[in-house]
């Protein structure tokens, strides 16, 4: 199953947290702009979905995982 | 496990009722809070709900609805007899248990003593209302007693606000968020000075001064005082674990000492613990008691660790992966249950500054900016402590934290291995800060 992932960037606000818990799909930029690595390896599921609970102000959905 | 009781509906509580779910417990699930509101997440309380930018609604936390579970709101547990395994509640309600999650939190740390109308303390939606409504009344001069991550932030906002509020940040342990050690709490002070707050840094507060029944000022030790039409005192956090003391719970400095799988510890009382079925513990005092777990602001886990022993943390990301994991491990039994594997994790912001940490600095014995300036506004530290990495800050740069919280990972991978870890307890954010009595 695929992972989709859907961040609201109206909520996000760079804080980086899914960035700890999964650095393979989640990383910031110079100026702490989330980057999503899009289509993630479907055994990186349970990661992504821990990375959206780790997100404080609920900016990551996902689905497939 | 047919009925599990979770105490307490902050950002802990909550996790752990939302995992006791997700991993299929479908027994009786309470949640009791002694706050009316419903559950809702604090780090935007000093930063957007005092700037407006987000209202109550905005910040409410998964609830009732969401899980299933019976709310005891605005209800405070006040005893527990483990004996029974009940839980005793204000209105003399006893809840009975299969399982436990003590997920209390903390309370702002009051004042020593007395204090006039108009000085407040801001933990809760309810603080943060207090606090606008003298602004939004007139209030213009406000004293922050305390430059701590608290404190911080109500200055940054409140000077941020554009209604000519004049904020006074006083520190008598001589700069903001000190706890972070380094260089970046200068970044801070400088920053602070520049939005136009008036820093006082090292100086100790004796009282409190009032006109009628309202604070009229802020004595310092040095015997000045600063008018004042509001005092925020933002001395640090109390856990509520009180209503723990003759439990047989294990509660040094307050807070409720748990395991690596975040099960209570047990304080040693010789001839009860195998009534009580607890598990003894090779080398600790007591054992511990297999149906409570604690997740949070309370819990003083054995596998948070620095070089000094366990440390307590108040972090967000701390109190939101200990509720989920005290849940698994309640679910699964000590025997079954894994130790709690999680890299501290903190952020805040004030005065433009975007201030991120992973692991613990503050700790360690030697600080070096391993990119951007010292000094700077835009810069990631790193804190050794005997060579190892215990911890890194950035400002404004916070891209390589992912890669310090991997090579923190990797050094307790490797402390474990080589049998290291820790040395005698007791230092620590347990310490009770020398306001009050010392300052004054």
């Amino acid at each position: 199953m695929t992972v989709r992932i859907s961040v609201d960037y109206g909520l996000c606000d760079g804080l980086g947290q899914c960035a700890l818990v999964a650095p393979e799909v989640f990383a910031l930029d110079d100026d702490e702009q989330l980057v999503v690595t899009p289509d993630p390896a479907p055994e990186l599921a349970g990661k992504v979905a821990a990375a959206a609970r780790a997100c404080p102000v609920r900016a990551i959905s996902v689905e497939g995982a | 496990m047919r009925e599990v009781v979770v105490v307490g509906a902050g950002l802990a509580g909550v996790r752990a009722a939302g995992e006791l779910r997700a991993r299929g417990f479908s027994g009786a699930l309470t949640v009791v809070s002694d706050e009316v509101e419903l559950p809702y997440d604090r780090p935007p309380l000093t930063k957007q709900v005092v700037s407006g930018t987000l209202t109550a609604d905005d910040i409410r936390l998964a609830g009732a609805e969401d899980f299933g579970a019976r709310w005891v709101r605005g209800t405070a547990a006040v005893g527990l007899d483990r004996e029974r395994r009940r839980v005793r509640l204000a209105d003399g309600v006893e809840l009975p248990y299969d399982g436990l999650v003590l997920a209390t939190g903390a309370r702002a740390r009051a004042w020593p003593g007395e204090v006039p109308a108009g000085v407040l303390t801001v933990r809760g939606l309810d603080d943060v209302r207090a606090l606008r409504a003298a602004v939004d009344g007139g209030a213009r001069e406000v004293v922050v007693v305390g430059a701590g991550f608290v404190g911080v932030e109500l200055a940054s906002s409140l000077v941020g606000l554009g209604l000519g509020v004049r904020v006074t940040l006083l520190e008598p342990f001589g700069r903001p968020l000190r706890a972070l050690g380094g260089t970046v709490p200068d970044v801070v002070a400088a920053a602070a000075r520049r939005a136009g707050v008036e820093l006082r840094m090292g100086i100790g507060v004796r009282g409190f001064r009032a006109e009628g029944a309202r604070v009229a000022g802020v004595e310092s030790a040095d015997g000045s005082v600063l008018p004042a039409e509001v005092a925020v005192v933002a001395i640090g956090m109390v856990p509520a674990t009180g209503w723990l003391v003759g439990s047989g719970l294990a509660l040094p400095g307050g807070r409720v000492h748990c395991d690596e799988r975040l099960f209570a510890r047990t304080a040693e009382v010789p001839g009860v613990a195998g009534a009580l079925g607890e598990v003894g513990v090779t080398g600790a005092a007591g054992g511990i008691d297999p149906r409570i777990v604690v997740a949070g602001d309370v819990a003083r886990c054995d596998a948070v660790r620095s070089a000094d022993g366990p440390v307590a943390l108040e972090h967000w990301s701390n109190a939101a992966a200990q509720g989920e994991s005290a849940a698994r491990n309640l679910l699964a039994g000590p025997a079954a249950a894994g130790s709690y594997a999680h890299v501290p994790s903190f952020w805040t912001s004030a005065f433009g500054l975007r201030i991120k940490s992973v692991g613990l600095p503050g700790t360690g014995d030697r600080v070096v900016v391993e990119e951007g300036e010292p000094g700077s506004e835009k810069l990631v530290e790193a804190h050794y402590r005997a060579g190892r990495l215990v911890g890194a800050v950035s400002v404004n740069l916070g891209k390589r934290l992912a890669g310090y919280a991997r090579r923190l990972q990797e050094e307790r991978g490797a402390a474990e291995a080589a049998g290291v870890s820790g040395g005698a307890p007791g230092r620590g954010s347990d310490e009770v800060p020398a306001w009050g009595g010392a300052a004054g």
